[in-house]
Formats: structure tokens, C-alpha cells, sequence
């Protein structure tokens, strides 16, 4: 399911910095994602892994750096750079995003959660959203639950609806911030197999995980990161053959 | 010798009927109360809501006024201020406004004051994930607001703001003061007039529960008329939800149908 070496570029992130008072979280990051590929990002807490995620969609403005998507540069920019910016907006309406604590609206039904930005973003119709997002419910196997609202809901189950909430919008890109850190051990594998799938319908896709397993079988890119740098990038063999001390140190402390 | 007249008034036989037969004069009241609470209570929301908003505003200058704001209505006893608007403002700077007009104008100021401050609980007690993944589907700032954020904060402010309401309903008597003819004013004038101060006011007392006992059932109604319930697994009696519930479940059977096909074909395809 990897893709090759040269695969069209879909996201590409220059030099980004993000400070949050005085801690520099992101120190000058360069990232591309190419077409298909699955980008797998780990370190230890506080390395900015999760923040880096959040900057590909905006949901964080970095303080400078560029997000290339399609053609188009968003964010603050380059110094010395003079492109024209995309708005945020339109940038998030082509990346869907899955978080740690899944963050699904507990006020209206499994259904609306998934169908509410076809109507609102989309201006579908309420009848064809609700069709088509009952057909992403199917997708991630809850079609039995279009009427639960969240809180009837297993972590899992949460979790499998919100990824249907970002997939309806076909997005060319998938963020996973820690998809299943939140959750209880049996309920990882349910979440595990969706992103599986996904992974092998050619989606694109950028994962934060500790998901080891995961990472290994899916990750044609493998990024370490320590202190708000990229200490060192790999294919399948990082895993088992990493160079540097700070990466085997990690593996070393986690397994 | 010298407590002579108070002891006729006080033996004076207990009339319940007079009451009822004085129902239209409490019942005037009555209605200026409750237009007085609803009308005051009504502008209160909307701009205790401005308020709130105004509140968490980023702007340096903005927030702080707005803290001012909420920190000098609060602080003012409601009485005192009716009286320095009708009294004081008005006639020093010739203001044209009616007793109802002074009287709905402070209890608004008020009321926005204390709202704002549930109001902005409310939208505080909304976590932020809430409002990222709004923004993560590509839905603006606005949409974010009023379909995310505002219908969860909504279903938290109700019980602390229909108490609010009850307390506009009680407070709206303290504009007897300025002469406004509502359902204390009526009383007093009819107690002066009759001297049958126990009927008159037991008669108050009454109407005062009777309105606030009917705000709670209310408040009651909105709560359950807010209440999530899953169409598909509870037992509904709504028409509304019945329809819904009969909706989904053709939804359902037309995915399923959909994706059985499906696999049929790729299964022939093979």
C-alpha cells in the first residue's frame, strides 16, 4: 500500500515556528506529504508533534512558516516571500482532522454530527446530507446508531463517528492527533481497523500515535521528533534500524 | 388605650371573598407584572448576551468596560436605582420617559448584567475541542458559534436563568415605587383605601406564587423540551419524533440495501 518515492506532493509545510510564551514548541519544521502516503509522527511528550498536526490545518497559527496545499500557501508566510495566502477556512474544508478525546457535538445525533458541515459548509439539503452521511456511518460500521446521540456512545464508537464526520467531507488529507490514546484498551482495535482500512483505500494521511503496531504496518514515513525538531525520518526501517541515539533512546524507554 | 385603632383593624372579621370580589383590580396588576417581567426580561437576554460576548472579547478596552459594567449594575440596590432614573435622571436632564418606560429600562440594566454572567459561564463550560472540531469540517467562526457552541451552552444556562426570571417576576414590584401600577402597587392603593390590609395582600402573596409557580413549570417544560432523547431506542410520544424515528429507520434500510447491492456486484465481479 506505499507509495513511491515521487509521489505528487499534497501538503507541504516550510519552516514552521510556533512559540507558546516562552517555550518554542516548533523550531523550523519542513514536511512534505506526498500523494497516498501515510506519515507517521512520534517523540515524547511535549516534542510538538501534536501542535506540528494542528498547524497542517491552521487550527494553530504558527508565528511564521507556510502550509502548501494544493497549489495554494496558507499561513503567516516566509520572510522575504511575497505569495498570495489562502484562508484557513478553505484549507480545513480539504483536511479532516480526528482528535485525542474525539470532541464529538454531544448535543445532536451520531447523524448530525456527520451530516452538520454538508448542510452548514456544503449547503447540501438535509435529506441528501443525512443519505450520504448515513453511508459514512455505514462505512465505519455504525449504521445502527444514526439516533444515539454521543453519550450513548462506547469511546470507540465515538471515535469511529467522528472519523466518518471527517471523511464525509472527502478530505485530500487525514490528521490523526492520538486517535486512540483516550482509549480503553479493548476499544483500540475497533479504531485501529477503520484507520487500517483507510490506509488501504490510498488516503492520505499524518498520524500522532503510540501505537507502535500501528505505525510500523502503516507508516511509509516515520518521523521523529524531540524538543520541537525533526530528529530523524525514515521508511519501515527506522523501527528497527534507527541512527539516531535521542530515536533508540525513545524506542528503547517505550517497548 | 392608646393602640384603640389598631385593635379595631385587627379585629376586623376575615373576608377571603373580598378577593375575589376585588379580582379585577389584582388581575390589572397581574398583567403589567407579567408584561413588565417579559418585556424587561426578553431585552435583558438579548443584551446580556451581548454582554457575555462583549466580555470575552479579546480587545483590551472592550472586556474591561464590560467587567465595569456588570460589577456597577450589580452592584446598585434595585430600588435605589429606580428611583435615580425616574427621580434623578429623568427630571435633571428632562428626560421624556413613562414610570413603565423608567421601571423596564432598570430592571433590563439589571438583569443584563447578572445574565451576561451566567450567559458567559455557559459558553466557558463549552470546551474548546468543541469549537476546533467545528472549525476542523471547515465551518466558519459564526456557524461555529451558533450551532456548536451556543445550543450546548443553551441547555447549561437554562436552570440558573429561569431562576433569574422568577427573581425579574418578584423583582418587578419594587417599581411600585415610581408609581407604576402593577400587581404591589394595585395592592397597596387597594389596602389604603379599604383597610383590609390581610385580604389585599394575602391576595398578592397568591398572585405572586401563581406567577412564579407557573415560571418554574415553565422553566420545567424547556428543560425537558431540551432533554436529548434517541428516537430510534426510547419510547416516544411526540408526533415530531415519531416521524423522525420512522425517517431514520428507512434511512437505515436504504444504506443497508445500498451497500448489499454493492457487495453482490463486486462479489459478481470476482
Amino acid at each position: 500500500m506505499g507509495p513511491t518515492e515521487d509521489a505528487r506532493p499534497v501538503v507541504r509545510l516550510r519552516n514552521i515556528h510556533k512559540s507558546f510564551g516562552a517555550n518554542h514548541v516548533l523550531k523550523g519544521i519542513d514536511l512534505t506529504v506526498g500523494q497516498g502516503q501515510h506519515v507517521v509522527i512520534f517523540g515524547p511528550s511535549g516534542s510538538g508533534k501534536s501542535t506540528l498536526l494542528r498547524t497542517t490545518n491552521l487550527l494553530e497559527t504558527p508565528d511564521s512558516g507556510s502550509v502548501w496545499f494544493d497549489g495554494k500557501e496558507y499561513g503567516p508566510g516566509i520572510e522575504g516571500e511575497d505569495l498570495p495566502r489562502g484562508k484557513a477556512r478553505l484549507l480545513r474544508q480539504q483536511i479532516g482532522m480526528v482528535f485525542q478525546q474525539f470532541n464529538l457535538f454531544p448535543h445532536i445525533t451520531a447523524l448530525d454530527n456527520v451530516a452538520l458541515a454538508l448542510r452548514r459548509v456544503k449547503k447540501m439539503k438535509q435529506a441528501d446530507a443525512e443519505l450520504q452521511a448515513a453511508r459514512y456511518l455505514a462505512r465505519v460500521g455504525l449504521l445502527d446508531k444514526v439516533a444515539a446521540y454521543p453519550a450513548q456512545l462506547s469511546g470507540g464508537q465515538q471515535q469511529r463517528v467522528a472519523i466518518a464526520r471527517s471523511l464525509v467531507m472527502e478530505p485530500k488529507v487525514m490528521l490523526f492527533d492520538e486517535p486512540t490514546s483516550a482509549l480503553d484498551p479493548e476499544l483500540v482495535g475497533e479504531v485501529l481497523a477503520v484507520m487500517r482500512n483507510l490506509a488501504e483505500s490510498g488516503m492520505t494521511m499524518v498520524v500522532v500515535t503510540h501505537e507502535m503496531g500501528f505505525a510500523r504496518e502503516a507508516g511509509d514515513l516515520n518521523i521523529f521528533m524531540d524538543e520541537g525538531v525533526v530528529v530523524e525520518t525514515g521508511g519501515r526501517e527506522l523501527y528497527d534500524d534507527a541512527r539516531e541515539p535521542r530515536t533508540r533512546a525513545f524506542f528503547e524507554a517505550i517497548l | 388605650m392608646f393602640d384603640f385603632g389598631v385593635r379595631i383593624l385587627a379585629q376586623a372579621r376575615f373576608r377571603p371573598e373580598f378577593i375575589w370580589e376585588n379580582r379585577d383590580v389584582f388581575l390589572s396588576g397581574v398583567r403589567l407584572t407579567v408584561f413588565i417581567a417579559i418585556v424587561a426580561f426578553a431585552l435583558a437576554t438579548v443584551f446580556g448576551l451581548a454582554v457575555a460576548l462583549l466580555r470575552m472579547s479579546k480587545n483590551r478596552l472592550v472586556a474591561p468596560l464590560m467587567a465595569a459594567y456588570i460589577n456597577i449594575f450589580r452592584a446598585i440596590p434595585l430600588l435605589v436605582f429606580v428611583v435615580f432614573v425616574y427621580y434623578g435622571i429623568a427630571i435633571q436632564f428632562d428626560v421624556r420617559i413613562s414610570a413603565i418606560q423608567a421601571g423596564i429600562l432598570v430592571l433590563t440594566l439589571q438583569y443584563s448584567a447578572w445574565l451576561g454572567e451566567i450567559f458567559r459561564g455557559g459558553i466557558q463550560a463549552v470546551s474548546d475541542g468543541q469549537t476546533q472540531a467545528a472549525l476542523s469540517v471547515g465551518m466558519s467562526r459564526p456557524q461555529t458559534f451558533f450551532r456548536v457552541v451556543l445550543p450546548q451552552a443553551i441547555r447549561i444556562v437554562i436552570p440558573p436563568t429561569g431562576n433569574m426570571f422568577i427573581g425579574m417576576i418578584k423583582d418587578s414590584s419594587l417599581v411600585f415605587i415610581i408609581g407604576v401600577p402593577e400587581l404591589f402597587r394595585v395592592s397597596s392603593v387597594m389596602a389604603n383605601r379599604t383597610f383590609r390590609y390581610f385580604e389585599v395582600y394575602l391576595g398578592a402573596v397568591l398572585f405572586y406564587l401563581i406567577l412564579t409557580t407557573a415560571a418554574y413549570f415553565g422553566v420545567k417544560y424547556l428543560e425537558k423540551r431540551f432533554a436529548l432523547v434517541d428516537v430510534l431506542t426510547t419510547k416516544v410520544r411526540s408526533p415530531l419524533a415519531r416521524r423522525r424515528g420512522i425517517r431514520l429507520r428507512m434511512l437505515q434500510e436504504a444504506v443497508a440495501a445500498e451497500r448489499e447491492a454493492e457487495s453482490s456486484r463486486t462479489a459478481t465481479a470476482i
